[in-house]
């Protein structure tokens, strides 16, 4: 499973993954499926814009994985990768996994000494990403 | 997907085309075989009709046949075996590259700007290759032999036999069921007779007859005469013919053999490198791993099996193209060499005469027919056919199980089966673009299809029944795509049928990227990728990426991600150059955008496949990608992703023939330029070098008297990025230069650099030359590295940086020649940190790094300010002088440590280092106070300074204590003349020249600090050279010295007026005073040894008291004198000593009128020795000091005193301050051990006054015991003072007395009255004790005791008391 952050411009803000050996094939993924999240932003249209449901759902589903999608009011996109076989996972778990990533997300975005668009190192954010991990997989 | 050349309509009629074949004779091939072609080879260029055709449908409607096609092939031609075809098909792309300068087509998705080859030549090259060779299959007939071309030689004996003969053949090919292959359209073939006649050799009327003879037996619309090859082959080679062939045949082999050959050896070196990437690369081999592709395998499944029918024919069918391959590769292209124009239109009438005649007719009729049989039975049978199917529903049992046998996923018909007759009408129609009628029909055909379960029949239909919707002009109805998908379904999963699939799914595609359905086109591409072939998965995987990038939106990162996935499957189907394309095209995706781990593994794998393309330059500038980024990959990858880079590196240069160096920039650089003498590590310190060049300014300034010349420039050892550098600097022939290089590691793991040295440019000049400076001839160590005579460059063998470590590299050059030098590059061997035992050589490859330095960013006027420039900076461009003398200095015992005050002798050595004498050595300092190499008058001979180590730093003479001792000093003995204090001196040279690698040793005094704590001491050397050139006027030397001062005594001189009146006096011992009125005055000096046992201190011992003054002199100590006396002048620490001396003014006639230039030193020495302080280096610290201004030394120790008295006597007080060199020797033990030596040592006297009121009052010294008489002396007029005289005991606090008896009085005394008053003291302890404490207090008699004023005075009166 992985989960990355990127921001509004797709630049890569936080991405970790388990288990670490096909990180590269979790990297194309998640940057592939950036295509769909803004097409679905797009596809919303300007006039819902205000009362756009954060959540985007299943983006979708390849053969080993299912691909989930999150866009904040800033654009920043939230994409988690899990696998197929994990059936434990309904669409409302996956929705309070982004819920809690966007919380935890804006803790960071609240740190003074954060610049956003630098990559997250928040030891933090880090635990809470950790323990959605263990959760997912 | 792509563009493409053709349009959709042309692709998929072109894609279905009637199939003629061709059964020639031996005669008649070799007819043609003059001009290097097979018959249908011959035919094939003119093939495309360019006139319409007409025919009518069964309903008698017209039906224009435009742009028809018609292909012609042997009917021997079978299409190739699975194996061969993925060959041919590899071969065609491979061949098949993007031209060099194609059309960039840029596309701007979002933030991404990228430059895509529009179009895919490749692919269409495939498709069409592929199209070509589809195996005729069961269940359609559109590639099936509608017609049979018999070809006869008309030169052959008796050509109607001949054409019996080979319609004979025909008809045994077809009918006799001995071969499955070709398959046929219609059992009765047409026949097309065509007598071949050869112009050059044959007999033209003899061909006509046979003609006419034909066309009574075939009729005039089935054969034809066809005459060709009207010149003889060789006569005209040199005419230029135009070359139609050239198009169509064999393009894939011939065009370009060498690219061929090239992509099999890459084949070959790509298996290799699979290998050895297998091994170095993890991450790459994972991504092998899960990626469930493997190599092609062949698929039989669903082809026609006619392997089995080996027959002669099979021999027959392999020949042709063997010849024709093997003519093609001897001879380039003599194609077509023996026909004219004429014989090319002759050609072309014959194909138009046959299409329009014979084919079309022969279609139209067939048609009828079909229909025919179709409308008869749809009435009757149709009905009646299906009721028995209903009712016996086993009716076709034979035939399913003959099916079942054959093929699990369906029926197969007989060939007459009407369900067949149904879809070979509609197959008919679809070839003559009688599309309507086509898509009824295939619609009929599929229902009956599927209601029999004949799940490869109705895929055909299906697809066809889309394809001919399609085409329908003014589309009556929408394009059905969901036929395709079934049909693309079936035939994969159902009839496992690849190929047709495969066709399925172009056509399908490429209809809906006409549709501009990309999103659709997109996905039945990628579901069509499989593990069977990777050229197709690659290339259907590239169509796809085109068809994200085409869309509305365009889906950029799915382009790229679909590109790269293609170029791994170009990759592993051996296709490099389509492979390095992809990787490219989807690096411009992934570059800069921070997907750091994506962006290394394309960076990675395009320096590998550029690598095997022999593309070093590019495979290093991936890797170099790789490397220089901030690399997120871990300490193993970077080793190999180095050890890749260096491999590739080393391999690239070995292979270009200039050997050219490659700037590396791998590292970050600073640059910093130093000369001989100056410390590196010394930071540049903004604050210290306006204060060198204060000092420099000076010292110049007194060279030039006084004046700095215009065209003064401080002298800059040290450049760097803080210094002016918008001068050239200069360096000196035979002077190192020395570069510092700062060097970066940003990789995890050790770099190691060898044979490190400097490049540079060097321009000869020869500047003693006075016509104009001569340029020689510039030189560069860039290529050859042996041109150590004109300017050594040091090279250091070793040099090796840490994982992310900044490293300094210090770089010499010494320049042997005199002219302009510049720097311009760094050189080195870069090899990865460990050593490869193995391979006996290191891996490294020579790197160079350019040095340019920017300039300090302007911002003087407005266009630097509102625009970016930076300004020159001319660091590394040093002009090297002619020589220069070179200085040296060395200080010997030079302490780091010295007490407050102290004196200590050092010795200084001026070396001259260089070849040429040096003069006018100067040296300028911050604190001029702080040394003093002595002066001119002191006669000190030069002992060597190791002799002189133990010695004292004075002059001595042994004399008894307490005898006072004056000389008289001018000041200009000093060097001192005016009030300033003197910051530059010149050192005396013999004969004012220290010749080259001479050595001048002289003494130097130096004295402590007078304030604690840490002092930084500048020294600047000025020197220049005996001769003046223009370049260097002058060279300079700095050094700074730290000086620890630590606490010692604290001295604290009070001077007063002597109360001892003129005629008052008593029992006193002055003798000298009697001449002059206030002519002594009484100085205290209160000595305090504020030492907290700092420096190994204990005690002080006070062995001298001198003066130095105009006007004053020190006379007498008036410290009890004895035994105890020395206890007396040693302080321990924190211990307070007071010591009393008594001044005297000096005889004036001593010194006459010179006396007042004078100074007047006086020793009063306590202990056995004198120290003579007029001389070095006592006087000159003295005057080292600056001599006191005119009005304070007036105001104290000149004879205005009592004038300034009186003058201040309106203030309340005035101190006033003289400071006075005197010395004092100490005595200190170090440790338990006794060892006394003596320091030497200085401390300054203070004269302190205070001044009295309108009232005069003066205390009379008495020291005769313990009487003590006050006088109360007042001057004013008739008017009754009372005054009290109050014990002081309320008041002070006395150390060790009190006044005794009456402590207070109360007097009145009159005008001019003199009252004498005893007092009486008692003393306990033996000392100096103060007895002028008692305050005085009057008033006029009249008023009140208010207004009482205090007549206290401060005036001391010492009273010593000897112990008994």
């Amino acid at each position: 499973a992985e989960i990355c952050i990127t921001s509004m411009d797709n630049y890569p803000l936080y991405i970790r993954s388990i288990p670490t050996q096909g990180e590269l094939k979790f990297h194309y993924t998640v940057h592939t499926s950036l295509d769909v999240v803004e097409e679905k932003i797009s596809g919303v249209g300007k006039a819902l814009a205000d009362q756009r449901e954060l959540y985007l759902g299943l983006l979708y589903p390849t053969e080993d994985y299912k691909v989930y999608g999150y866009v904040t009011n800033s654009k920043v996109k939230f994409v988690i990768v899990v696998d197929s076989s994990n059936t434990s996972l309904r669409d409302n778990e996956i929705r309070s996994m982004f819920r809690k990533l966007h919380n935890s997300f804006t803790d960071v975005m609240c740190n003074p000494f954060y610049n956003p668009g630098d990559p997250i190192q928040s030891k933090a954010f880090d635990s809470i990403v950790s323990t959605m991990m263990v959760q997912a997989c | 997907m792509a563009q493409c050349v053709q349009s959709v309509q042309e692709f998929i009629q072109d894609s279905f085309v009637p199939m003629v074949a061709v059964l020639c004779s031996e005669d008649a091939e070799r007819v043609t075989r003059k001009n290097s072609l097979s018959f249908p080879e011959l035919l094939r260029p003119f093939c495309r009709l360019t006139s319409e055709g007409h025919l009518r449908d069964p309903n008698n409607q017209v039906v224009v046949v435009k742009g028809l096609r018609i292909s012609v092939t042997g009917i021997n031609t079978r299409p190739p075996q699975t194996p061969e075809m993925h060959r041919l098909l590899s071969q065609a792309v491979s061949v098949c590259q993007p031209p060099e300068g194609s059309p960039a087509n840029v596309i701007t998705a979002g933030d991404y700007d990228l430059n895509i080859s529009a179009t895919t030549p490749w692919f269409e090259t495939y498709r069409e290759n592929f199209l070509q060779s589809m195996p005729a299959s069961e269940h359609e007939f559109l590639n099936h032999y509608l017609a049979c071309m018999l070809v006869v030689s008309s030169c052959e004996a008796v050509p109607t036999e001949q054409f019996l003969k080979l319609s004979q053949e025909q008809h045994r090919i077809q009918h006799s069921g001995e071969y499955t292959h070709p398959k046929w359209f219609i059992p009765n073939t047409l026949k097309y007779y065509v007598l071949l006649h050869d112009i050059s050799e044959g007999d033209e009327q003899r061909a006509d007859s046979v003609y006419e003879d034909m066309k009574q037996r075939y009729g005039t619309q089935g054969c034809y005469l066809l005459k060709i090859n009207s010149r003889s082959g060789s006569t005209g080679a040199d005419e230029q013919m135009p070359d139609p062939w050239s198009q169509y045949l064999h393009k894939t082999s011939i065009h370009n053999p060498e690219l061929y050959e090239e992509s099999a050896v890459s084949n070959a070196v790509e298996n290799n490198i699979g290998a050895e990437e297998d091994g170095l690369d993890p991450s790459i081999r994972d991504d092998n791993e899960t990626h469930p592709l493997q190599l092609d395998q062949p698929t039989d499944a669903g082809y026609p099996s006619n392997n089995a029918s080996q027959s002669v024919n099979n021999v027959d069918m392999t020949r042709p193209q063997k010849q024709a391959s093997v003519t093609s590769h001897t001879t380039p292209t003599p194609r077509g060499t023996c026909l004219t124009l004429n014989d090319h239109d002759h050609i072309r009438q014959f194909i138009q005469e046959f299409t329009f005649r014979g084919l079309l007719p022969h279609i139209e009729k067939n048609i009828r027919q079909l229909n025919d049989q179709l409308v008869s039975r749809k009435g009757l049978s149709r009905s009646l056919f299906s009721a028995t199917k209903k009712l016996f529903g086993g009716g076709k049992v034979p035939e399913k199980s003959i099916a079942e046998l054959k093929n699990t996923a369906g029926l197969l018909y007989p060939s007459e089966a009407p369900e067949l007759q149904i879809r070979k009408m509609a197959d008919l129609c679809f070839l003559v673009q009688h599309y309507e009628l086509a898509y009824n029909c295939y619609h009929t055909a599929k229902k009956d299809f599927l209601s029999d379960q004949a799940m490869l029949y109705a895929a055909g239909a299906l697809e066809m029944a889309a394809v001919a919707a399609f085409l329908q002009s003014g589309a009556p109805r929408p394009y059905p795509a969901h036929y395709m998908d079934t049909a693309i379904q079936t035939y994969r999963d159902v009839c496992k049928n690849m190929l047709l699939a495969e066709r399925c799914c172009l056509l399908s595609a490429e209809i809906l990227k006409s549709q501009t359905k990309y999103s659709d086109a997109a996905t039945l591409l990628i579901k069509m990728t499989s593990e069977d072939s990777d050229l197709r998965s690659a290339l259907l995987l590239e169509q796809a990426a085109h068809c994200f990038i085409n869309m509305r939106g365009p889906m950029v990162r799915k382009f790229a991600f679909h590109m790269i996935l293609a170029g791994h499957r170009f990759s592993k189907a051996g296709q490099k150059r389509h492979a390095l394309r992809c990787y490219c095209q989807a690096l411009q995706v992934y570059k800069g955008k921070g997907w750091a781990l994506a962006e290394d593994h394309i960076n990675f794998t395009i320096g590998r496949q550029s690598f095997t393309l022999r593309q070093p330059d590019n495979a290093v500038a991936a890797f170099r990608h790789i490397l220089i980024n901030d690399s997120k990959q871990s300490a193993v990858q970077q080793t190999a992703f180095l050890r890749e880079y260096l491999y590739v590196y080393k391999v690239r240069n070995t292979h270009s023939t200039s050997c050219i160096m490659e700037a590396l920039t791998l590292f970050s650089t600073g640059e910093k330029q130093a000369a001989t003498h100056v410390s590196l590590d010394q930071e540049f310190d903004r604050d210290l070098s306006p204060l060198w060049r204060e000092l420099e300014e000076r010292v110049v300034a007194v060279v030039n008297r006084g004046a700095v010349p215009i065209t003064f420039q401080p002298s800059q050892c040290c450049l760097n990025s803080q210094t002016d550098n918008l001068r050239y600097p200069l360096a000196v022939v035979e002077e190192p230069i020395i570069v510092e290089v700062v060097f970066r590691n940003p990789l995890k793991i050790p770099l190691a650099l060898s044979a490190l040295c400097l490049l540079w440019k060097f321009t000869p000049k020869d500047f003693s030359d006075p016509q104009g400076n001569t340029a020689g001839e510039t030189i560069t160590n860039e290529k050859t590295m042996a041109l150590n005579d004109i300017i050594d460059t040091q090279v250091i063998p070793e040099f090796t940086i840490s994982p992310e470590e900044t490293k300094v590299a210090r770089l010499k050059l010494l320049p042997h020649k005199t002219g302009e030098l510049h720097v311009l590059g760094v050189v080195y061997n870069l090899g990865t940190g460990e050593v490869d035992n193995s391979e006996g050589d290191l891996m490294c490859v020579r790197g160079q790094q350019n040095l340019e330095i920017q300039g300090p960013r302007l911002n003087m006027t407005k266009e630097e300010k509102t625009s970016v420039t930076y300004g020159p900076d001319h660091r590394l461009d040093p002009i090297i002088t002619p020589l220069m003398p070179l200085l040296e200095v060395f200080f010997i015992n030079f302490p780091t440590g010295l007490l407050c005050g102290e004196i200590r002798k050092a010795w200084v050595e001026f070396v001259n280092v260089s070849a040429v004498p040096l003069t006018g050595l100067r040296v300028a300092s911050t604190h001029p106070e702080f040394f003093t190499f002595g002066s001119a008058a002191s006669d000190l001979t030069p002992v060597t300074p190791t002799a002189a180590e133990h010695c004292s730093a004075y002059k001595t003479v042994a004399m008894p204590p307490s005898v006072e001792i004056v000389s008289l000093v001018s000041p200009a003995a000093f060097g001192v003349t005016s009030g300033d204090r003197p910051v530059v001196a010149e050192i005396p040279l013999s004969q004012g020249v220290l010749g080259p690698g001479e050595a001048l040793q002289i003494p130097l005094w130096l004295r402590g600090p007078d304030r604690e704590g840490v002092h930084e001491i500048n020294f600047l050397f000025y020197y220049e050279s005996t001769e003046k050139t223009a370049k260097l006027s002058h060279r300079v030397l700095r050094h700074t010295a730290f000086i620890c001062a630590s606490r010692s005594l604290s001295v604290r001189a009070t001077a007063s007026r002597s109360n001892t009146l003129h005629s008052r006096e008593r029992e006193t011992e002055e003798r000298q005073e009697g001449e002059e009125k206030n002519g002594s005055m009484l100085v205290f000096v209160d000595v305090e040894n504020i030492n907290t046992s700092e420096a190994g201190v204990r005690e002080f011992h006070i062995v001298q008291v001198s003066s130095s003054s105009r006007q004053w002199r020190l006379h007498k100590c008036i410290n009890p004198v004895g035994d105890k006396e020395n206890r007396r002048a040693i302080l321990a620490s924190r211990e307070r000593g007071k010591l009393c001396f008594k001044a005297t003014r000096c005889r004036t006639e001593e010194g006459g009128a010179s006396s007042s230039q004078k100074y007047t030193f006086a020793d009063l020495n306590l202990g056995n020795e004198q120290i003579v302080s007029s001389t070095t280096p006592c006087a000159d610290f003295f005057f080292r000091r600056g001599l006191p201004s005119e009005p304070r030394r007036g105001g104290v120790s000149t004879g205005g005193a009592s004038q300034i008295w009186r003058q201040s006597g309106t203030d309340d007080g005035v101190t006033n301050i003289v400071k006075k060199c005197s010395e004092v020797e100490k005595l200190y033990t170090v440790g338990t051990e006794s060892i006394q030596t003596p320091l030497n040592f200085s401390l300054f006297v203070i004269f302190k006054k205070n001044v009295l009121l309108n009232l005069q009052q003066s205390n009379t010294l008495d020291s005769v015991k313990i009487h003590f008489s006050e006088l109360i002396h007042h001057r004013l007029p008739s008017h009754t003072l009372v005054v009290y005289l109050c014990s002081p005991e309320s008041l002070e606090v006395h150390g060790s007395f009190s006044w005794l008896g009456q402590t207070q009085y109360k007097l009145q005394l009159q005008a001019q009255e003199v009252y004498r008053l005893s007092l009486k003291a008692c003393f306990f302890q033996a000392g100096v004790y103060n007895l002028g404490t008692p305050r005085v207090f009057a008033k006029l008699a009249q008023t009140s005791a208010m207004c009482e004023t205090s007549q206290q005075s401060a005036m001391p009166a010492l009273i010593i008391i000897n112990s008994v």
